[in-house]
């Protein structure tokens, strides 16, 4: 009888089980099996990915009952919020191996810290740029403006996101996209009320931007640079990313550690792994996002690679502008975005 | 008492108040509760006021997406009536080929087996710039260009809920029909009504009940869709369903959900109890 | 008196061997109660359907008042059903239901609720103008579909199976009031039944149907008295069967000779059936002669109130019911018991004989 449980167990246990296990909730492609099985036999951590579509996922899933995730991997607007929420613990920098060699700029995000103590870890960035499909236009767009074009009626999308805003206040030449007061924000509104005949739809998710790109829906939109323009690029579908005149949002990912996981030991496995050649190089490959650490990128990406993802760029990376938690101010802007969709 | 019987008596009683209390009071008592505390960065704190369905009356936004869609339900009722009524009468009263019958209704109801999202896929499929519809229009010559007038818009979102929920109004409506004994129609024709005025005076009033019981099905499930804004509806196809999942997810304002949910769930209680009424007047003749 | 119905040569062929009705003719008067009889599939129920208009005859015609309305339908055909289960309108009162055919008549709306109340008191349920069919008894819908069909006053009403669904007591009452009815009314009225019983008791003039045709048509104690074939003495009444042949004036069955009456023109020796009723046959007291008599033992006997049924057996095994009536004076010590040797007798006049051999 004992045999046979034994067994039992045998059968349903993976052969990582002894080590240990550490379960994630981030985005498609950090967790990409591509790299993740060979730290899986390294390390003897099991990994299990929970995929998240959008930042606001992190909130309702770690408050709807803790103790299911170890790790997190939201962007640097919603970072704030999780340290705010207590939903992570401190990290322990010492135990993180290349640490020192990620960007200055981005190790002092005030997202990622509390007085001073840090509670992410940077993996990944990028822009939100735009994007066009090359044969529409002769005369490539250069500026926001062109997504208000009436010449594109109905050809036009915009992200599902309070990201919105930003890009009408820029528009509006209100700069300061983070600290917008009540009337930038309701002229950004009225921004994008007034650009709603010409939107066809506004995308929700990667996936669905490149689908409205390939049904011929869509000419002209925002995007995760790198991301989808990859993916069209496979399927045939030729677009170009560009940085308007106005500028671009800058998107930063980072991990943080759940307080109190039980799995704390395969969790900073997990981080070293992430910020290595391996994580760095992993999800420069399948996302077509840029690294955080330059070092483990210039060891293993092609000097080509290297500079495509404006790894040795510094003045693009000042040119983005980060996103930064709103704080307080978060529903003023959700609310506008809301306001605009219910219109 | 006897101790089995006291027992048997506990768990007759006791279960449903139990099924009740934990599926329906308790998760309605939270979401009340919800409704009346206060949106406090970075959540929410316990309060007690009404802000929240202050702010749903006089922020325009939350009136104009319900108005929207109870528009929407409407027309995807009215819609699924006009097309399901022909059809289940046609069953019930015309179609005399048994196996023809049983597909034709299977073909009506086979697809609630079908993933919802596949069902709503298809008619993106069907609707789009480059979809069939167009290529089909432009190959018979009946436009040049294709036009972009069917996808991403309330008509692609009433199409494609009326497809979705159709079942649910020939199912109800089919069993109305059929429960009408046909010899009241023979009667009816007996006494000098022409089919029209007979389908007008007898069958029609008879299948209230079924009518009631599809239109309240499809209404209420349209009005808590957020799938086909998602999928179909374009920049001017919001609804409250989508609302309340962004008071829930993006917006972090669970107060506000709260209070949302509960002005829907009034509703379609309201919307419940008139089909209720409807039914029991239609059916104090009939069994 | 002029034909008020008249069906030329009706048949109903559901295919090309499943034949409804077969070739009928028929012809009923003004006024007059006729009931077609018969048990169930022998068609008439479809004939009466085809009267009504609800079902259209591949073959022959029929006549209302002297028009042809063959290919009428029933709202344009001055006939009104009574249906079996009622069919009542469950959504209206029961004043709605029976102004309902008058609206088409062209009759206003108090006017019509004035004969509405009329058609009701006729059948004593005046008071009940504004209930709903579901709150009646089934006696009273069966009357509310009676006044809502003779509301109309149609030149013919035709019942199917009106009283089928009604329990034993109240079909008896209602048997009556329906009679009464008629001749208050004056309608010709044309009615299907599988009841001989209530055929007889109702009707003018009774047509016994076997599949799909005609087997007798004529009034109901010639029906009995005089029936036409084995199946129409077997369908009306009860009828000891024996099997026998042609022997000089009567026949010889295998228990005996007898004497008929009947006329039988048919060879000496050639196959024929006599039958007679059980009422008929009497059992001889000890010491008594009679024409007719065979010898026979008694096998069971049946005690049904009214009366007796002895069931005997002859000499050569073939069983005969025998009903008699019990006198009051009739110690319960006088009752046969089975295996008593008896004698039974028929009056000559009360035997019919049909030609060739019959299994029934």
């Amino acid at each position: 009888m004992k045999k046979t449980l034994t067994a039992l167990l045998a059968l349903t246990a993976s052969p990582a089980l002894a080590e240990g296990t550490v379960n994630v909730l981030t985005w498609e492609g950090y967790a990409d099996a591509s790299f993740i099985t060979q730290f899986e036999e390294e390390s003897g951590c099991k990994v299990t990915a929970t995929y998240v579509g959008s930042n606001d996922d992190f909130a309702p899933k770690l408050l709807g009952g803790g103790g299911v995730y170890d790790l997190i991997a939201p962007s640097i607007d919603t970072t704030a919020l999780m340290i705010d929420l207590g939903l992570v613990e401190p990290l322990d920098t010492a135990a993180i191996t290349g640490w020192g060699d990620i960007y200055q700029k981005f190790r002092d995000l005030p997202g990622l810290q509390r007085d001073g103590v840090h509670y992410g870890m940077p993996y990944s960035w990028g822009a939100i740029a735009f994007m066009y499909r090359n044969d529409v236009f002769t005369t490539p767009p250069t500026s926001i403006a062109d997504l208000w074009n009436p010449d594109l009626a109905g050809k036009v999308s915009l992200w599902d996101d309070k990201s919105a805003i930003y890009v009408a206040a820029r528009l509006n030449g209100d700069s300061d996209i983070y600290n917008l007061t009540d009337e930038q924000i309701e002229a950004a509104k009225a921004k994008l009320i007034e650009q709603k005949p010409l939107v066809r739809k506004y995308w929700a998710t990667a996936g669905e931007l490149v689908d409205l790109y390939k049904a011929g829906e869509v000419v002209i939109s925002n995007t995760w640079a790198g991301y989808q323009s990859s993916l069209l690029a496979a399927e045939g579908i030729e677009v170009t990313e560009f940085i308007p005149t106005e500028g671009a949002e800058g998107w930063l990912d980072a991990w943080m550690v759940v307080k109190d996981t039980p799995n704390r030991e395969c969790a900073y496995k997990f981080l070293n792994m992430q910020l290595s050649a391996l994580g760095q190089c992993g999800v420069a490959n399948v996302n077509g996002y840029s690294a955080a650490n330059p070092v483990a990128a210039k060891a293993c990406m092609s000097p080509e690679q290297f500079t495509a993802l404006h790894q040795d760029d510094p003045d693009y990376l000042d040119s983005l502008m980060i996103w930064t938690a709103l704080g307080e101010r978060f529903e003023a802007y959700t609310n506008a975005w809301n306001a605009v969709k219910a219109q | 008492m006897s101790g089995p019987r006291s027992l048997s008596t506990v768990l007759i009683l006791g279960i449903p108040i139990l099924w009740v209390v934990v599926f329906m009071l308790l998760p309605y008592g939270i979401i009340v509760t919800y409704s009346f505390w206060v949106k406090a960065y970075p959540t929410f704190k316990p309060a007690f006021q009404f802000g929240n369905y202050l702010t749903l009356v006089t922020d325009p936004q939350y009136v104009q997406v319900l108005l929207r869609t109870l528009k929407i339900s409407a027309l995807v009722s009215v819609l699924s009536l006009l097309l399901a009524y022909p059809f289940a009468w046609w069953l019930v009263f015309r179609c005399h080929n048994q196996s023809l019958k049983t597909w034709a209704y299977m073909a009506v109801i086979a697809p609630l087996w079908v993933s919802y999202l596949l069902r709503a896929y298809i008619w993106k499929t069907i609707l789009g710039t480059e979809g069939i519809l167009n290529s089909f229009l432009m190959s018979t010559g009946i436009i040049s260009e294709p036009s972009s007038l069917f996808l991403y818009n309330q008509f692609a979102m009433v199409v494609t809920l009326t497809y979705i929920f159709i079942p649910f109004m020939v199912m109800p409506i089919y069993t109305a029909l059929e429960r009408i004994p046909a010899n009241l129609s023979e009667a009816s024709s007996d006494l000098g009504m022409a089919p029209w005025q007979t389908f007008l005076k007898v069958t029609l009033p008879l299948s209230t009940p079924g009518i009631a019981a599809g239109f309240t099905l499809t209404f209420c499930l349209s009005f808590g869709d957020f799938i086909a804004p998602f999928l179909v509806g374009g920049p001017d196809g919001n609804l409250i369903a989508s609302v309340i999942q962004s008071q829930f997810g993006s917006a972090l304002n669970w107060p506000l959900g709260s209070a949302l949910s509960i002005v829907m769930l009034v509703i379609v209680l309201a919307i419940v109890s008139l089909s209720d009424r409807i039914e029991a007047r239609a059916n104090t003749g009939a069994h | 008196m002029a034909a008020i119905i008249e069906l030329q040569g009706i048949s109903k062929h559901y295919s090309r061997t499943i034949i409804g009705v077969d070739n009928v003719s028929l012809s009923v008067e003004d006024g007059e109660f006729v009931t077609l009889l018969g048990p169930s599939g022998c068609g008439k129920s479809t004939l009466l359907r085809m009267i009504g208009g609800f079902e259209a005859p591949t073959h022959g015609k029929i006549r209302l008042a002297g028009q042809d309305v063959t290919h009428v339908p029933p709202y344009r055909r001055d006939v009104n059903m009574v249906f079996q289960d009622y069919a009542l309108f469950p959504h209206m009162t029961v004043g709605e239901n029976i102004a309902y055919g008058l609206k088409m008549l062209g009759k206003g709306r108090d006017e019509a609720r004035r004969m509405a109340a009329e058609a009701l008191e006729m059948v004593g349920l005046a008071d009940k103008i504004d209930q709903r069919p579901m709150q009646l008894s089934g006696g009273q819908r069966q009357r509310v579909a009676l006044a809502r069909a003779i509301v109309r006053r149609p030149k013919v009403l035709l019942l199917d199976e009106p009283l089928s669904a009604l329990d034993a007591r109240l079909r008896d009452q209602m048997r009556i009031e329906m009679k009464h009815l008629h001749e208050k009314v004056g309608i010709t009225f044309i009615m299907v039944t599988h009841d001989q019983e209530e055929a007889l008791t109702m009707s003018d003039r009774v047509v016994v149907m076997e599949k799909g045709r005609v087997a007798q048509d004529g009034r109901p104690q010639d029906l009995y008295d005089h029936p036409a074939s084995p199946y129409v003495a077997n369908f009306i009444g009860t009828t000891n069967f024996l099997a026998a042949r042609r022997s000089g004036a009567g026949v010889a069955t295998a228990a005996g000779p007898l004497q008929v009456e009947e006329a039988v023109d048919m060879p000496d020796g050639a196959e024929v059936t006599v039958g007679f009723r059980p009422e008929k046959t009497r059992i001889l007291a000890p010491g008594e002669t009679a024409a007719n008599a065979l010898p026979a033992r008694i096998a069971e006997v049946i005690y049904y109130g009214l009366g007796l049924r002895i069931t005997v057996e002859l000499a050569d095994g073939a069983q005969v019911h025998v009903d008699t009536l019990l006198p009051d004076t009739l110690a319960r010590s006088d009752v046969p018991r089975p295996g008593t040797p008896v004698t039974i007798a028929v009056e000559p006049h009360n035997i019919f004989v049909f030609p060739g051999k019959v299994v029934v």
